[in-house]
């Protein structure tokens, strides 16, 4: 054994020990930091002895203040808003068996700070009021964490499970994160879930969706949905009434294994069944697919959604961002209000 | 070295706060992921460090913020387990690997070594996690935890030396 090695990591590597950091590393810390309050609650200047010795008046003085301390409290709470610690909070409702919030089980009531988890088992649910912008059910089998609670963005993860989110909040001001890709509201009612791989499902229901992990993006309206996979983001969106083949086949093309055969049998069916509303799919292709495949995905698209000036073959085929999106804005569905 | 952020953050700097924060969280996950399940690591870690955050004006001695902060993190692991005593350590992973994990014998090879660790003594299980799990050295774990580097290094050693034993013809450490 090398002493060194295990005190300091210094001097010839022990292989034994090596194969425990490697192996035991993935249990290793990794969640960003929290954000935490600007107040520190509790930190009140050391008093003398004097100082403790208050008159009746002093006395009626803190008993006032205590009342008001106590009815804020209770305003708070009902209106869940800001917690003890002068952070924004959201309070959450118990709909079913008992939900966690961290380590703590609740059935009716509870308040969710920054950095806290919200848990549910297979016979709870329960439901997070994010103030002034909506809520949130959270489904058996869940977990989410809240992220950011400030005026003007708000943000939950979701690391397994499934939510519905209804949000009334101007766009882009909810956030949801899951493993493999972020939701962000424009204005919108939509499903999410998430399995235990990090791979996830979203649905829309009412408006628009953003969907995205880096530079990889999908915009989903009503009536559509995306899937995402780890390691690689959101896929294609598509509209729910499309044969479960269209799905399967944009399965392919945004996450298989490049199989040129399989690829191209994918596309020809997509290119096939594809009607005027699936230019929702078609569009995204176009900066997801080789050359030769957006040259049919081209004519496909020209026949469903007839290309406006100053969109041509050559542009597209070369992957011209500004003619795609110039031809994106000309189709009917228009984007989400910004 | 922690004197100035502590001292900042009592006074309600929420950055110095952060810069703590920063500094021992591996410390605090490393403490309570040698005493409690797995699954309840992340949450119990956020709880101490707000603890940590409301009684930060009764530590007397700036210096000695690791090693009150790690008392806490251990009061911590100690109540979750007095609040609920049927709570019990779990022997098995309690996330199984999806589809997209590396190896389903790679997690449980994991699972067995940590499982193997969190059955040592305390003061060994405590430092070996710090050491292999979170990648902290000798020196570092003593100056985080406030104990002396002697005895990281006596913990270091005998812990490893048990590690072994418990290891042996159930993987190929040895």
């Amino acid at each position: 054994m090398n002493n060194d090695y295990l005190w300091d990591g210094s001097g010839k590597p022990d292989p034994d020990i090596e194969n425990l950091e490697r192996v035991l590393g993935r249990f290793r810390h990794n969640r960003p930091a929290p954000r935490f309050p600007e107040i520190i609650p509790g930190n009140e200047p050391r008093r003398s002895r004097f100082a403790w010795s208050l008159s009746i008046f002093q006395s009626l003085v803190v008993a006032t203040g205590a009342m008001a301390v106590l009815f804020l409290s209770v305003w708070f709470v009902h209106r869940s808003i800001r917690g003890a610690a002068g952070e924004e909070t959201f309070a959450v409702t118990g709909l079913q068996g008992a939900p966690k919030v961290g380590t703590q089980a609740f059935t009716t009531r509870g308040q969710l700070s920054i950095g806290q988890s919200l848990s549910t088992d297979q016979n709870s649910r329960a439901r997070i009021h994010v103030n002034d912008f909506g809520d949130v059910t959270i489904e058996p089998n869940s977990r989410v964490r809240l992220l950011d609670a400030r005026s003007n963005r708000k943000q939950l993860a979701l690391d397994r499970g499934g939510l519905h989110a209804r949000i009334t909040a101007p766009p882009w001001q909810f956030y949801v994160e899951t493993p493999s890709a972020t939701a962000v509201d424009l204005g919108c009612e939509y499903t999410l879930t998430v399995d235990d791989s990090g791979a996830g499902l979203l649905r829309v229901t009412f408006g628009w969706v953003q969907f995205y992990s880096g530079d990889r993006q999908a915009l989903i309206p009503a009536g559509a949905a995306a899937r995402t996979r780890p390691g690689i983001g959101p896929g294609t969106p598509y509209f729910e009434d499309v044969s479960p083949g269209y799905q399967k086949a944009l399965e392919e093309l945004d996450f298989g294994k490049g199989a040129p055969a399989a690829r191209a049998a994918a596309l020809d069916l997509l290119l096939k069944e594809s009607r005027s509303a699936d230019v929702l799919s078609l569009f995204p292709l176009l900066s997801r697919v080789s050359e030769s495949e957006r040259g049919l995905i081209y004519e496909r698209l020209s026949v469903l959604s007839p290309a406006p000036l100053g969109v041509t073959r050559e542009g597209i085929i070369r992957g011209d961002n500004a003619q795609i999106s110039l031809w994106w804005d000309h189709w009917g569905l228009g984007h989400p209000k910004k | 070295m922690d004197v100035a952020p502590v001292a900042a953050a009592r006074d309600g700097d929420r950055m110095a706060f952060g810069i703590l924060y920063e500094r021992y969280v591996r410390m605090v996950h490393g403490i309570l992921l040698s005493r409690v399940p797995l699954v309840e690591v992340d949450d119990l870690v956020h709880e101490v460090f707000l603890v940590a955050l409301r009684q930060l004006h009764t530590l007397r001695s700036d210096a000695a913020f690791g090693a009150w902060l790690a008392r806490i993190t251990r009061n911590r692991a100690h109540d979750y387990f007095r609040r609920s005593p049927a709570r019990k350590e779990v022997a098995l992973p309690e996330v199984l690997p999806g589809p997209g994990a590396e190896s389903s014998s790679a997690e449980a090879e994991a699972h067995v070594a940590l499982n193997a660790i969190r059955a040592l003594p305390a003061a060994y299980r405590e430092t070996l996690v710090l050491r292999l799990v979170e990648g902290m050295t000798g020196p570092e774990i003593a100056a985080r935890t406030g104990l002396t580097p002697a005895s990281v290094r006596v913990n270091l050693h005998r812990g490893m030396k048990l590690l072994r034993k418990k290891l042996s013809g159930k993987t190929d450490y040895e």
